[in-house]
């Protein structure tokens, strides 16, 4: 087999393998169907003109991350960048190494009550759906780096490969970006009547 | 919020050396098995703490199921067509 057929072939079966991970990620970066499919797509057709840059094929799931990610920070975010985002994120943004970020002094003692008592039944009522919108909320830099880790099962390090960051920052972001899911959470243990149960001492809802 | 009353020789790092450590040990990160240690010591002495970690990794586990996305037919079909023209 000729060197060229190789790569061809190696680059096909590893984006067959790599469609869905590729989707997820882009689905959640643009937020729109049409516009993740493009920017897979065209991520795709970079990574073939890029495939010499390719040092080792180990890595070429983080490879091809990295190249959907750039495309979409360097085209598709100007294109339709939203203002209140961009407040959003400035907000979030506390990504200083060795700095204590801590959620407990973020947030009220009623939640932080609650928070650390157990509540099994909250599970079973609350929608994946609902953490998932909570995660889509997310400025992109978070969002990014929670999908990253917890839903397609990269390293810290990988991530921070991916998204051209110290791993110091993928440690910081993944703990600031979950306290918007937390949120989502209580705020649905609130509606749903389960928060008073939690507080007083763990009964069962 | 933890007290220690037992009898081995390892000392408690407290709620807020294990705040610091929390994610990084749910997302399997904490490589020193120092740290590990001292973190799982806390942990079993820590209701608190312990309390909050079960409910971090259900919601850990729930972004895992509900983040996944198949990529659609169509986006397949345009991927196979443009992989065939390298």
């Amino acid at each position: 087999m000729s060197e060229q057929v190789d790569t061809r072939a190696f680059f096909s079966q590893g984006i067959e393998e790599c469609m869905d991970p590729l989707y997820g990620v882009a689905l959640r970066l643009t937020r729109n169907r049409e516009d993740a499919e493009d920017l897979v797509a065209e991520a795709v057709a970079k990574a073939w003109s890029a495939i010499g840059s390719l040092q080792d094929r180990t890595r070429f799931r983080s490879w091809l991350f990295r190249i959907l990610h750039n495309h979409f920070v360097t085209d598709y975010r100007k294109k339709s960048i939203r203002p209140q985002e961009e407040h959003v994120e400035e907000a979030f943004i506390d990504e200083g190494e060795g700095d204590v970020v801590s959620i407990l002094d973020e947030q009220s003692d009623e939640f932080l009550k609650w928070w650390a008592t157990p509540e099994k039944a909250l599970y079973n009522k609350l929608l994946g759906e609902q953490i998932m919108s909570a995660i889509d909320g997310l400025p992109d830099a978070f969002r990014v780096t929670i999908l990253l880790v917890n839903v397609e099962g990269l390293g810290y390090d990988e991530a921070a490969e991916v998204l051209g960051v110290p791993t110091g920052t993928v440690r910081s972001r993944m703990k600031r970006g979950r306290t918007l899911p937390q949120k989502a959470l209580w705020r649905e243990a609130k509606e749903a009547g389960l928060t008073t149960a939690g507080v007083e001492g763990g009964a069962e809802a | 919020m933890s007290t220690e009353e037992n009898h081995s020789h390892t000392p408690d790092i407290g709620c807020l050396a294990a705040l610091e450590a929390f994610y990084a040990y749910i997302d399997g990160e904490l490589d020193d098995p120092g740290s590990i240690a001292d973190f799982e010591h806390h942990m079993a002495h820590c209701r608190s703490c312990f309390s909050r970690a079960e409910i971090e990794r259900a919601l850990t586990s729930h972004m895992k199921k509900s983040g996944k996305s198949s990529a659609p037919e169509a986006l397949r079909s345009r991927l196979r067509n443009l992989m065939a023209k390298f």
